[in-house]
Order: structure tokens, then sequence, then C-alpha cells
């Protein structure tokens, strides 16, 4: 115990990247709970490769003397925000099947400008498009980790002040506006700051890992969990666990701590539907011993009555 | 008139995206305060016409009133006095709602964020629950409930809401003879008992034509207005029903018997 907290204390990249495993489960707890319960978790998906054509995109913007100002980041963000704002477009009448196909869309065009530009852009830069779709959370620097965690903190507090809202948006959204609530807004602001988050956490811990933290946690403990604050908190453990899991791992044998994540998060989902089959297996059977043939018997007159009434109201 | 009109359609027309008119040349008056029914077999734009008066939908042409205010110009101040449940199968059963959630829906819709619930707003929510006695589910998930008490809960989230104009989108379909009475009772005993009005769509008049006191019968467009036994004309139920449709007379009431029954579902 006391050799992990000296080696904790002494290595900051050990610290920054415990850090960035608390901050992108708390990114997943907000966003990723609500993008499932919205039907847009592979949401996450498109957003997370749109933050990877934004920085090629970026880099070529950069190193082509074009805009010589542009960070690669701010591609990436302006990328994963636009990709937002059109499946939220296409999703505002709460048709899944429209949302889809924009995130497919968006996600094949992120990906093939990312491999276009990757010929014009000096080779000494194309790994660092690679790393939004692998990532490492040991090598973060301070900025990454500064970056992390002002957009997780603002998600976090917007999640806070809005989270009813959020859940109106996705359980009635017709009933909401007609009461009044400003839906399509509140449908955007919780795609467009989830996007960011996204796209940040991508840049930090790599686009296969953000999907699988962002998902499915939250589609697992959707699974179980009944309570909308209870799925939240259910998936910042989960997430939180694999990753601590990973990074731990990591130390012993020579592995990626998000490969390690990753597969966690996706063992959790499998774990939580196992555990609902063997759940409703066992309410099945209670229900069998509890139903007495007395219940049986007054159903049965019951419908006998109703088919009574039901043949009478005919000879009229 | 002293008070404006419940609903007020003045040549209304509504298209959707897609090209399909689903009402067309719409004119009627309905008077405040009412209990109102609008029927018409499925596809008839019973829903429509609500959306339409609740600035869900704008129409392409014509207009519709609610209390005077118009639905594309004074929407907000339509948005203020009506509570809303739209058809059962809008409502998504993916997150993990309490009973207690959905009915709380109706009182904290109509606050500002962050929307907490008093404990007034709490004792009001488990009457509303009590009237269709679901008091006793509070804490219960409701994906987890029969059709019939999904529909009861919504129904409490009406009686729950503030606002003059109830307006409830089928709310007995895919009910059990159990739920249908007890919101028939509940929504016959709100009426009377309080200054409101209720604009209910239904597949099946005969459950409450008892109580209300307007009937508008559509298929695309107005077929009949009136009190329901002038609905319930054997002639214009055929016309909109089709020839298998009959009106049976029993103890002093008219009964309609007609092939559609259940539940319309379309996105
Ligand atoms: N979102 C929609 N897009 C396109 N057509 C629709 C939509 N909703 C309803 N319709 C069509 O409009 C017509 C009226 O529908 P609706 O008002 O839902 O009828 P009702 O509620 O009486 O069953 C139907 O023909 C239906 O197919
Ligand atoms: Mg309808």
């Amino acid at each position: 115990m006391i050799d992990i907290i000296q080696i904790i204390i002494t290595s900051p990249f050990l610290q920054r990247a415990l850090l960035a495993a608390v901050l992108v489960a708390v990114i997943a707890a907000a966003s990723g709970t609500f993008l499932v319960f919205r039907g847009l978790s592979f949401m996450a998906s498109g957003v997370a490769h749109a933050a990877l054509g934004g920085t090629a995109l970026g880099i070529f913007l950069q190193e082509s003397g074009l805009v010589p100002w542009f960070d690669p980041v701010l591609g990436a963000l302006l990328f994963s925000v636009l990709v937002a704002i059109f499946t939220g477009y296409a999703g505002e009448s709460g048709i899944t099947q429209k949302m889809e196909v924009a995130v497919g869309v968006s996600f094949a065009l992120s990906m093939s400008l990312a491999v276009f530009l990757m010929y014009y852009i000096p080779p000494y830069r194309v790994p660092q498009i690679w790393g939004y779709l692998v990532g490492d959370i040991l090598l973060l620097n301070d900025l990454d980790v500064i970056m992390l965690a002002s957009t997780a903190v603002l998600l976090g507090v917007i999640t806070l002040m809005f989270n009813k809202e959020f859940v109106y948006v996705s359980v009635d959204m017709e009933g909401s506006v007609a009461h009044g609530m400003n839906a399509r807004a509140y449908h955007y602001l919780m795609l467009i700051i989830s996007a960011l988050a996204i796209a940040l956490a991508t840049k930090a811990v790599g686009a296969i890992l953000v999907y699988a933290i962002l998902v499915a946690p939250a589609a697992a403990s959707n699974e179980l969990v009944k309570s909308v604050r209870g799925v939240i908190i259910t998936v910042f453990m989960i997430a939180l666990i694999a990753e601590l899991i990973g990074l731990t791992t990591s130390f012993v044998v020579y592995v990626s701590p998000s490969a390690i994540a990753g597969i966690l998060a996706a063992l959790s989902y499998i774990l939580a539907l196992q555990v609902k089959r063997i759940r409703e297996r066992v309410h099945m059977d209670v229900e069998e011993t509890t139903s007495t043939p007395a219940d049986l018997v007054e159903t049965f007159n019951q419908s006998i009555a109703i088919e009574e009434k039901r043949d009478h109201n005919h000879e009229h | 008139m002293s008070t404006p009109p419940l609903i007020e359609a003045h040549n209304l027309a509504v298209r959707y995206p897609n090209g399909e008119l689903a009402l067309h040349n719409v004119s009627f008056t309905i008077n405040s305060p009412s209990f109102m029914a609008i029927i018409g077999p499925n596809g008839s734009g019973k829903s429509t016409l609500v959306k339409a008066a609740l600035g869900l939908i704008k129409p392409a042409q014509g207009s519709i009133k609610v209390l005077g205010y118009d639905s594309v110009k004074q929407v907000s101040k339509i948005r203020k006095l009506v509570r809303y449940v739209p058809q059962r199968d809008r409502i998504e059963l993916a997150v993990p709602m309490k009973v207690k959630d959905i009915v709380l829906m109706g009182r904290l819709l109509k606050k500002l964020p962050p929307r907490f619930a008093s404990s007034r707003d709490t004792e009001i929510a488990k009457e509303a629950l009590r009237q269709v006695n679901m008091e006793s589910l509070w804490n219960h998930p409701f994906p987890e409930l029969s059709g019939g008490q999904r529909q009861r809960v919504l129904v409490a989230r009406a009686l729950a809401g503030e606002g003059s104009i109830l307006v409830l989108d089928e709310p007995l379909a895919g009910t059990d003879v159990e739920s249908q009475d007890l919101i028939v009772d509940a929504l016959g005993r709100y009426h009377r008992e309080n200054d409101v009005s209720i604009i209910m769509i239904t597949h099946d008049l005969n459950p409450i034509h008892t109580m209300v006191q307007d009937v508008l019968l559509l298929k695309n467009t107005v077929i009949g207005i009136g009190e329901p036994c002038s609905i319930m004309e054997p002639e214009l139920i055929k016309k909109v029903y089709g020839p298998t449709a009959k009106i049976v007379e029993h103890s002093g009431h008219r009964y309609c018997l007609t092939r559609d029954s259940g539940f319309d579902r379309h996105d």
C-alpha cells in the first residue's frame, strides 16, 4: 500500500493518468448515461471519430501554412460539435433510424477525410492522428488534463443543473414541448456539451476507449438499475473501476491500460445481461409457485362474464 | 360571448413533411368549458388536430385557436394553460423512470430549472395517483407496469398538473376493463369538481359518452360535431367507420359498435 502511494507521489504521469481516469468516468456518467437514454449511444463513436478527422484537418491547415494558428484540437472540437448538431437535427423528431444514418455518414466522412489528409501532412505528425484512435492515458501532459478537467466539470455542472430536462426530453419530447419546456434547446445543449467532452476525452484516451467507456457501462447499468440517479452513479463506478484496473494491470504486465479498461467495460455489459436473465428466471419461478388455482378460477369466471356481456351487446 | 371558445378552427389544413395531408378544410367551434371527445378511425387526424392546437405542428393553411390564443403566434400562452398526455407509445420506456417521476413531470414541467419537487408537489402527485388507484406503486419502475397501469399513471400526470385544459390522446387505448373504468371515473370526477376543460381523443366513445358534452367526429376533415347522441347516428357512423358499424340502444343510451378498436400506431 505504502509502495503504491509512493509511486503515485513520485510519478506525475501516473497522477495525471489517475486524474484523467476519474474525469473520463465523470464524462461517461454524465454523457454516456443520457446518450443511452436518448437511444444515441452510437453518437459517441461518431463524435470520437469526428474528433480524429478534425485533428487531421487542423494539422493540415497548420502545416500547409493556410491557417498557421489553427490548433488541431480546435478542429477536433469543431468537427465533434458539427457531428453532434447534425445527429441532433436528424433525430429531433425522435426517430432513431435517422440518427443512426447521420452518425454513420459522419463517421465515414471524418475517417475518410483523416485518411485523405494523411498523405498531405508531414509523416512525423501522423502519429498524432492515430493517437486519437488508440490514445494513451499514461502519456498525458498538464494541458491535456486541464482541458479534460474543464470540460468534465462543465459537463458535470450542466448535467446537475439540467438532468430533469435531459430526462424529460428523452422520455416524452412532445409532452415536454407542449408544457412549455424548450425541449429543442435542451436536446442540443446535451448533445453539444457531450460532444465537447467526448472530443477531449478522445484526445486523452483514444476513440476506442472512449466508445467502450461511454457506452458499455451505461448500457449495463440501464439493464439493471431502476432509477436515473442510480444509473448515473453505477456508470461512474463501473467506468472508474475498469480504468483503475487497467492502469494497475499495466504496471504488472506489459499491456495497454486502455485495452484492459475497454475489455472490462464491455464485459460489464455482458455480465449485466446475464444477471438480468437470472433475475428474470427467478422472478418467473416465484410467479409460478404463487399463482394458485383459485386465482385461475376467478380469472376464468371473469372472462366468461365478459364474453356474456359481449354477446348481449351483439343481440341488439 | 364573454369567454372565448375552447377550440376554434378556421379552414385548417395540416400536411406532414412527407407530403401526407392529414387534415383539410377543418372548421369548427367548441365552447368553453367542455368535456369534449375527438373520435374517428385510425389515421383520421385526431392526434394531428391536437398537435396543431398545441403548436407542435404548424398548419399548412388556416388557423386554430385555443381559448382565443392562436396556435402559432401565441403558442406560449397556450402552453401555460395546457396539460398534455401524448399517445402512450410516444413515451420512451428505455429511461428508468419511477411512477412518481412520471407523475411529478406534470408539475415540474411548468416550473423553472432545477425543478425541485416541493412537499406540496409530492402531495398533489400522490393524490392524483390515488384517483386512479395507483398510489401504492409510487416507487415502482414505470416501464414494468402493464399497459393499463401505465395509462393510469399518465392520466394521473395530467390530473397532478396545473392549467385549465387537459388534453389526453387515447388514454383508453390498450387498457383492461378495470383501468378503463378507473380512468373514466377519475376524469369525470375531476371535470365535475374543477373548473377545467378536458379534450380527450378516443377510439371508442362508449365508455365516456354519458359524460362528454361535445363530440367531434373526424375523418381527415370534420364529419360531425355535436352532442354524443347526435353523433351516434347510424348513417354518420357508417360513413366514417364503414358499413359494418352499428348503433345499438341499451337502457336509454346509444352505443356504437365498430370493427375498429385497439390502438393507433404511427410515427
Ligand atoms: N409524423 C408523421 N409523418 C407523416 N405522416 C404522419 C405522421 N403522423 C401521422 N401521419 C399521418 O397523418 C394521418 C393522421 O394521423 P394521426 O393524426 O396520427 O391520426 P389518428 O390519431 O386519428 O390515428 C395518418 O394518415 C398518418 O399516417
Ligand atoms: Mg392518434
